[in-house]
């Protein structure tokens, strides 16, 4: 579904990923892990086309990323993004940010749209919210219309890019539940997160991130009981 | 005569100065938030040649007394462009439109520019991830987030369009200044009219504040 092929990525003299290749098959869920400043985070940036690739190659269900306006529409119509900071459009309902992109972007009507917003509201449990500005809503809360934003657009992947680290811990648990029911309904996801738990039940693999390399990967049993390499061991440590 | 009485008389003139006044302000705003929008768009662009043009506009027209602006769309352009033939006989109030409208365009470039840029980046990479144009995500997203942040400095500059349309006097416009002149020149009668004219502007000004008040209300139920 998504292949990286020699990515590389600097901004400026600043080397952010180093020569990475991953594939990504179709329903699975990969958790990629690091710390901070390893490039994970750049890394899912630019399978959306958010961030431009130095050298390599990406493609996603065999297109390959362009600086094409079109082809990068295209992709990201196919490709579900959710922030870290949720950005939900601060002058639209809960409604209205999960619409706007099926009518405006896929044309639907609005009748359709709305219906296909409960939907999806109904899902991650927020329907009663459906009236409110995301300025009412808890953190917890807004990231789950996000989730409902993305999945609006039918895409055949769903990008996570630290989707919890700005929540308050008591919201955890509700955004976590959120993806693990979209990764049980067989989604192609790639989740950026610290949330080792999260990673260990619900990841296909782990993959682990330092100074833009994959270091290592495999089933997450595998990464976290047994790791091979020194540099997983010493985050591992430091983290759990 | 009684310092009413005086007023009284030359309420039919100062009223049409007035109305005329009010003309020149809407069309002025009307036309400069679109030269405005034009030009902050150019600004933001990512397109080098583009940007170069907006900032010469803003430099420019930013950087000019009005009145040497007007006397230039009155008396100089003329010279190299026949103007007042393709717009006659409605050549002087055209000159005295697309004199105001450059000018207060330059500002409102700026302010709408500000707006734009006020809204975080999250926003349009969220707009994008969902597959919209740019297009799409600065008319649907940011605009509409930015015209709320506008509001205030652009009900600024609105006003100050209100005060400079006293400056068409000098090319013979008769709005409200021009007509308080005049009525001056057969009543000499400064202190009452001039009082007059003070408080017809200020009706109008405050009129608008009243207005600006109520839109700032209106948008507040929408949130940020």
């Amino acid at each position: 579904m998504i292949l990286a092929r020699n990515v590389s990525k600097a901004f400026g003299d600043n080397v952010v990923l180093r020569d990475i290749s991953l594939e990504v098959k179709e329903g699975e869920v990969v958790v990629v892990i690091g710390a901070s400043g390893s490039g994970k985070t750049t890394f899912i940036r630019l399978i959306n086309g958010l961030e431009t690739l130095t050298s390599g190659e990406i493609t996603v269900n065999g297109t390959a990323i362009t600086q094409n306006k079109t082809t990068l529409r295209l992709i990201r119509k196919e490709v579900g993004m959710v922030f870290q900071h949720f950005n939900l459009f601060h002058h639209l309902n809960t409604l209205q940010n999960i619409a706007i992109g099926p009518i405006k972007v896929l044309g639907l009507k609005k009748e359709a749209a709305h219906r296909r917003a409960y939907e999806l509201l109904d899902r991650v449990g927020l329907r009663d919210k459906a009236a409110a500005y995301p300025d009412e809503l808890s953190g917890g809360q807004q990231q789950r219309v996000a989730i409902a934003r993305a999945l609006a657009m039918n895409p055949l992947v769903m990008l996570f890019d630290e989707p919890t680290s700005a929540l308050d811990p008591e919201m955890v648990g509700e955004v976590l539940a959120a993806m693990k029911d979209l990764a049980k309904s067989k989604m192609t996801m790639v989740v950026v997160t610290h949330e080792m738990g999260f990673a260990r039940e619900v990841g296909d693999r782990v993959v682990f991130m330092d100074g833009g390399l994959v270091v290592e990967q495999g089933p997450p049993s595998e990464i976290f009981n047994n790791p091979r390499e020194k540099r997983t061991q010493d985050f591992l440590s430091k983290i759990l | 005569m009684d310092f009413f009485g005086v007023i009284r008389d030359s309420l039919p003139e100062l009223f049409y100065g007035a109305k005329l006044t009010l003309y020149y302000s809407l069309a002025t705003i009307i036309l400069a938030t679109v030269v405005g929008l034009i030009f902050a768009l150019c600004k933001l662009s990512h397109n080098k040649a583009l940007r170069k043009i907006g900032e010469g506009y803003v430099h420019i027209f930013r950087g000019l007394p009005l009145i040497v602006e007007i006397f230039y769309v009155y008396f100089a352009l003329p010279m190299i462009l026949p103007l007042h033939r393709w717009f006659d006989p409605y050549f002087t109030p055209v000159a005295g439109t697309i004199a105001l409208m450059l000018n207060e365009g330059a500002y409102i470039t700026e302010i709408i520019r500000a707006g734009i840029l006020s809204i975080q980046r999250g926003q349009t990479e969220a707009a994008l991830s969902i597959g919209m144009s740019s297009a799409q995500t600065m008319r649907y997203i940011i605009l509409p987030q930015a015209f709320k942040r506008m509001i205030p400095p652009l009900v600024n500059q609105f006003i100050q369009t209100i005060k400079d349309t006293s400056l068409l006097s000098v090319i013979s416009i008769n709005e409200l200044t021009r007509q308080g002149q005049i009525v001056i020149s057969t009543t000499f009668s400064s202190l009452q009219i001039w009082t007059a004219v003070a408080a017809i502007y200020l009706a109008i000004i405050l009129s608008l504040t009243a207005v600006s008040g109520y839109l700032e209300r209106k948008f507040q139920i929408a949130k940020r």
